[in-house]
């Protein structure tokens, strides 16, 4: 225990020189993959949103190619388990609500 | 690091709202939940613990009831003599 303890700023240090690129890394595709929308998207998103249901209602996605069906279907659940993450965050738990 | 990461993919507004809604709505949903569900389990638990001390003397009294009962019969079947006011 002792040994570990006195290791410790040195292992920290070697953390930091290892990760930090890393993160940066991280960092720099968070910024614009995961970013929040900003106040000018949502007009833009609204927008898209009624042609998409403009779409759904003329049926166009029967003409999608199973690459793009494939797709969109994935990018979907994507947005699905976003709600599901946020449902974990409000019920302090990743498994359960422990009550 | 010898590869060249490509660069980062723009993602359409349309999917950023819908994500981020999604995540919002997720957390007040979560929280409505938790709370519904913790407000029954907190009935449950006050009703358990007012019934125990009751349920506790009941399965006592059961228990002494059917005690009394195979002593006697014990006594019957060995010939011991049953004081008065068993």
């Amino acid at each position: 225990m002792a040994a570990l303890v006195k290791k410790l700023p040195g292992l920290i240090a070697t953390a930091k020189e290892v990760g930090t690129p890393k993160l940066m890394t991280f960092w720099k595709y968070a910024k614009v993959e995961l970013a929040p929308p900003s106040p000018a998207d949502i007009p833009v998103a609204i927008g898209d949103l009624s042609t998409k249901i403009a779409n759904a209602q003329k049926q166009s996605f029967r003409k999608w190619t199973v690459n793009q069906a494939v797709v969109n279907t994935v990018v979907g659940l994507e947005v699905a388990c976003w709600f599901f993450i946020g449902e974990c965050i409000g019920k302090g738990s990743l498994g359960g609500y422990q009550v | 690091m010898a590869v060249t990461l490509p660069e980062p993919v723009r993602v359409s507004p349309l999917i950023k709202t819908c994500r981020w809604t999604a995540l919002g709505l997720g957390i007040w949903w979560g929280t409505k939940r938790y709370a519904a569900l913790k407000a029954e389990e907190d009935e449950i638990r006050a009703y358990n613990a007012k019934m125990k001390p009751i349920w506790d003397a009941e399965k006592a009294a059961k228990a002494a009831a059917s005690n009394r009962e195979q002593m006697i019969y014990l006594a019957k079947e060995s010939g011991t003599p049953i004081p008065e006011g068993f």
